[in-house]
């Protein structure tokens, strides 16, 4: 049994699945105690992270992010890597319970005993998904996965959160779709560290090779997120595997250039300070909104905006006095 | 469309005795989304296309036969299989005695996948839902004493076609019959294997080339043997309602027409081969309607093809009653349920008919039921006096109609199909195992809201049930029967030849060679069952599949009493504050059952309650399904079976999580679970069981209860 937070932290140091997977329940729970002791926790592991290499995986739901990941996973397993895969669904919003279904599709990758697969309701809530898959990225790292990937689905704003918690993102398209930027927006690509082209098998071949050269002259007109890499386009196929390895060559190569010129670093250093600025926000938001004071104001408040019997900045103005005099009511 | 003349004077009668209501209000919207009036008459047969023609010609509304039952009666073909080849041999020697007339054999589910009896991901499986076959000694020891030459045999096999056909096509060269004699019917329809049942070994790609290789083969030198049975008995089981069973078992059937046309075959030397098996449920006019529009489509898309003979667009069928409409509660209703639906198959024009036993909600069908079953179509067909008339329904006002509605509805689902570049494409696309996921989780809804009436499961329930009959049970030395077997057989064989065979097999499997030919060398060198599998699968690969669920639907058509509904979402959310999380569910198929529908149906539903829901593929071993769980750290893991596996396979589960430090989780376990083994399971740990036709929102209710008690209390 595990209970005080020494013990947690002992299983993970020493590779215990079970540990793991409770500490993710912690993190991820809604409970303020929970979230606290996870934090005890994640504070402890610390020190033995940041040595893994730590990828995001995008792209509209059908594009093949499951299956990419199979295929992916499995050949780093099988080259000696440790593997943790974070799979973010979306809850079904009508009442707030979620299908998990990513492992149907990694099917091989689900029993392999170097892989780690968590796939975990997003809960409606995006800054959700940021918060707890940073945390949970940490705490595989710890308990010896080196290869870190997470999945979102392409639809919403996860995917930006995402992209700023990892080394490499990798945005996932199909061929055919392409003229609308199939719904991905414009603001993912700019983010990506490589566009691949998944299904790139029988006969999509040349549809996904077509789709290609679309993508380079799209990306040709965007600013390069990084003055040391080009985001390169790919094809592969998830199901046969052609082109699979060629990615992993991509993010090695982008990982030793960015660690030679430096940027590597720079990037981890920006992104915990943007993680901290995030969590600040997020906490004094959640400070603010919760106070029962600033509750019951907001709602009547609103009310009276929208009966055009105050002005929003009158109502924003009288919603923010309160701030000083609410000082010690967190909970 | 005109009225009868006397139309609007009924209509106020009828008003007037509806104190006032409008008749229309009477009308039904079916399951199938046709609107069924109280009353027809002849002007709704006006210009109807399919109504008054004759039986034996085109287009076969009526028939394919010129004199259908007045001639000659449909055959009596029960489906059976269990243990071991030689009970099933005497199982079947019984039947054929007491006036069945065909055979037709149910395989294990490890047989299905291609694995031999000794494969450990099988362990669970053998000589349970079916027979368990290795090699072709065992096929000799199935059919002794049965002379193929006479006896028709059909063959309920799709993955592991290859050894199984060429099993029984040796069986029979030493009993001295030669490959022409032979006549039956394999079902070989491997495309509705990826839209429910799952028993495929191969992808779709090599798979419908193994079936073009077994027609090639078979209209050469097997005339009366039927290729394939274009199954839509599978679909109505998983849920699908009349019109897609119809549409998408002819989708089907077009596909297969394709690949053997593209393989260069002629369309008569193996259209009129085609055999097609439907199923047959609760809905007695619409099933008979069924199987008249089915006859209809199918005539009109044969056409296309421009076939010279008749019998090539000439649909004819098997038929069985539904499994699922079977009830664990209060099961001798379910012999009344059955005599329904022969009827129903009868009234429809079937060739062939298997009637179930009262038992299977249970268990296997022991002698007695078996008996009760059979019995129930030799009365139909020998006492009731029914046999005398042809399609004795037709140019009934209201069964034309449906038929007709039945034809308009399906054909637009074809057209949608055959947009997508036809049925291997939607498939793909995942369009049709949605229509038939959101089909079943509705009708789940109807049920479990009172709507859809099953008596003893939602309506007239007993006080307390109990089971007054043996069930049978397959005793657990199947597995080392057969395991001694098999190595007795790899002890006394040329090892060299069976090598040389399997080389063959291997090279054709990559060169274009036919399969079937090039399996029989390797089937009488003694090569297993799992040996030819895997010659084959070493080019093709073993298929996986993606499991997709839909939400939603469930709760869509919970419109009713939502009382139940809420309060159980009440009671989610209450976790959720209180744990910091929703109540999470692990739901798992282990062993080699690939029935999906419950399992699915749990976790949409679940979903709609509040419940996050891991699914895990399919064909789990129990130590896969612990890892699964201690992973995602679930509360419950809920073990669907229906394949009699759950004795082995769920105290196998807790002993895992057990060993993997998750003896916190709690097991449930659900489906077709005889009573008599529940007392087994709670020993083992298990924390509850749910029958077949446990409503959602009672097992999730008591789900909950547990986990509140465990986490809450
Ligand atoms: N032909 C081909 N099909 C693929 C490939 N990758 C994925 N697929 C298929 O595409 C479908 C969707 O794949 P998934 O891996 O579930 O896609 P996903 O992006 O994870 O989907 P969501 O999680 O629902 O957003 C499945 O039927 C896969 O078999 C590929 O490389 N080639
Ligand atoms: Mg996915």
């Amino acid at each position: 049994m595990l209970k005080s937070p020494e013990e947690y932290v002992e299983g993970i140091l020493s590779h215990d699945r079970l540990a793991l997977a409770r500490t993710i329940t912690l993190i991820e729970s809604t409970l303020p105690a929970h979230q606290e002791r996870a934090r005890i926790i994640v504070n402890q592991l610390l020190p033995h992270t940041g040595k893994g290499i730590r990828i995001g995986i995008t792209g509209v739901p059908g594009a093949g992010k499951s299956t990419y990941i199979e295929t992916f996973g499995t050949m780093l397993t099988e080259i000696g890597h440790k593997v943790a895969v974070l799979a973010i669904d979306p809850s079904s919003s009508r009442s707030g319970g979620s299908i998990l279904g990513d492992k149907t599709r990694m099917e091989k990758l689900a029993v392999n005993p170097k892989a780690f697969i968590r796939p975990s309701p997003s809960s409606g809530t995006l800054g959700g998904v940021g918060r707890k898959t940073r945390e949970t990225m940490l705490v595989c790292e710890a308990a010896g996965y080196d290869v870190a990937i997470i999945e979102t689905v392409g639809v919403g704003q996860s995917e930006t959160t995402v992209s700023s918690m990892v080394d490499f993102f990798l945005v996932l398209m199909i061929a055919g779709a392409g003229d609308e930027l199939q719904g991905i927006k414009k603001g993912v690509l700019e983010v990506a560290d490589a566009i691949v082209i998944n299904k790139a098998d029988g006969d999509n071949v040349t549809r996904a090779e077509i789709a290609q050269r679309e993508y380079e002259t799209a990306l040709h007109m965007l600013m390069p997120n990084s003055p040391n890499w080009t985001p390169p386009v790919l094809t592969c196929s998830s199901i046969n595997g052609n082109g699979i390895d060629k990615i992993w060559e991509t993010i090695k190569e982008h990982r030793t250039k960015l660690t030679d010129c430096g940027e590597m670093a720079s990037k981890r250093k920006t992104q915990a300070l943007d993680w901290m600025s995030f969590l600040l926000d997020d906490g004094l938001r959640q400070w603010f909104y919760n106070t029962p004071d600033v509750k019951k104001a907001l709602n009547e408040l609103q009310k009276d905006v929208e009966s055009k019997n105050t002005s929003p900045t009158a109502a924003a103005d009288m919603l923010l006095r309160f701030l000083p005099t609410i000082g010690s009511t967190t909970d | 469309m005109s009225k009868h003349p006397e139309y609007q004077k009924w209509a106020e009668l009828a008003s007037k005795q509806m104190k006032g209501k409008a008749v229309d209000k009477l009308d039904w919207m079916t399951p199938e989304g046709i609107n069924v009036k109280p009353l027809y008459t002849a002007e709704d047969l006006e210009g109807m296309e399919s109504a008054n023609t004759l039986p034996g010609m085109a287009p076969y509304v009526r028939g394919p036969m010129a004199t259908m039952y007045a001639g000659r009666p449909w055959t009596i073909r029960q489906y059976a299989g269990f243990s071991t080849a030689k009970e099933s041999n005497a199982f079947y020697h019984k039947a054929l005695a007491a006036g069945q007339k065909g055979l037709s054999v149910a395989f294990d589910l490890a047989t299905h996948r291609g694995y031999d009896s000794d494969h450990p991901r099988v362990a669970g499986d053998i000589g349970k839902a079916g027979v368990a076959i290795d090699s072709v000694e065992d096929m000799k020891i199935l059919f002794d004493g049965i002379p193929l030459d006479k006896m028709s045999v059909s063959m309920t096999m799709n993955g592991a076609v290859i050894p199984i056909l060429a099993g029984y096509i040796v069986a029979a060269e030493e009993q001295g019959v030669s490959h022409d004699q032979l006549s039956g019917t394999i079902q070989n329809d491997i495309l509705k294997e990826y839209l429910t049942r799952n028993t495929y070994i191969y992808p779709p790609g090599p798979s419908m080339r193994i079936i073009s290789d077994i027609m090639e083969f078979c209209s050469t030198t097997m005339p009366k043997y039927n290729t394939i049975s274009i199954s839509g008995y599978h679909m109505m089981e998983a849920g699908a309602n009349s019109v897609l069973q119809t549409a998408f078992t002819l989708a089907d059937g077009v596909e297969y027409v394709k690949a053997a046309l593209k393989s260069g075959m002629d369309i008569d030397t193996f259209a009129p081969r085609l055999s097609f098996f439907f199923g047959i449920g609760m809905n007695f006019f619409m099933d008979i309607s069924m199987l008249r529009a089915a006859r209809f489509l199918w005539y009109r898309l044969m056409s296309q093809f421009n076939p010279k003979n008749p019998k090539s667009s000439m649909l004819r069928t098997h038929c069985q009653t539904s499994g699922w409409s079977l009830t664990e509660q209060d099961p001798y209703n379910n012999v009344i349920r059955t005599t329904m639906e022969a009827m129903t198959a009868v009234l429809g024009g079937t060739q062939s008919l298997h009637t179930n036993s009262f038992d299977e909600a249970i268990g296997l069908p022991t002698d007695f039921s078996a008996r009760i079953a059979r019995n129930t179509q030799i009365i139909v067909q020998e006492e009731s006096q029914i046999c005398h008339v042809i399609d004795p329904l037709g140019g009934s006002y209201y069964v034309e109609s449906l038929t007709d509605s039945i034809i308009s509805e399906a054909q637009k689902i074809i057209d949608e199909i055959e947009e997508l570049g036809g049925m291997a494409k939607a498939i793909e696309t995942g369009m049709p195992k949605m229509r038939i996921e959101e089909s079943a989780a509705r009708k789940q809804a109807l049920i479990d809201q009172g709507l859809d009436v099953i008596v003893g499961v939602n309506k007239y329930k007993l006080e307390d049930e109990k089971i007054d009959f043996d069930v049978r049970e397959v005793p657990g030395t199947v597995r080392d029967e057969q395991v001694a077997r098999l190595k007795e057989i790899k002890a006394t064989r040329d090892q060299t030849a069976v090598e040389k065979a399997l080389a063959d097999l291997t090279a054709a499997a990559q060169n274009d060679g036919n399969l079937l030919e090039a399996a029989l060398p390797a089937v009488r060198a003694r090569a297993t069952v799992g040996e030819i599998s895997d010659a084959m699968e070493s080019v093709f690969g073993r298929f996986v599949a993606t499991t997709r669920c839909i939400s939603g639907a469930y709760s869509s058509e919970y419109k009713g009493d939502s009382g139940a509904i809420d309060e159980i979402k009440k009671r989610t959310t209450t976790f959720l504050e209180k744990q910091g999380r929703r109540p999470r569910l692990l739901v798992t198929k282990m062993g080699q059952d690939g029935h999906d529908r419950g399992f699915k149906i749990v976790a949409s539903a679940y979903a709609d309650l509040g419940f996050d829901v891991d699914i895990s593929p399919m064909f789990q071993t129990p130590e896969e399904a612990a890892k699964m769980a201690i992973e995602n750290d679930v509360h419950v893991v809920g073990a669907s079976s229906l394949a009699a596996g759950h004795k082995s396979l769920i105290p196998a589960l807790i002993e895992e999580l057990k060993k993997a430090g998750g003896e916190e989780i709690l097991v449930v376990a659900g489906g077709v679970i005889p009573p008599g083994d529940y007392d087994f399971l709670f020993d083992s740990g298990v924390k509850a069981v749910f029958g077949p036709g446990t409503p959602i929102p009672e097992s999730a209710g008591k789900t909950l209860t547990l986990l509140e008690e465990k986490y809450l209390g």
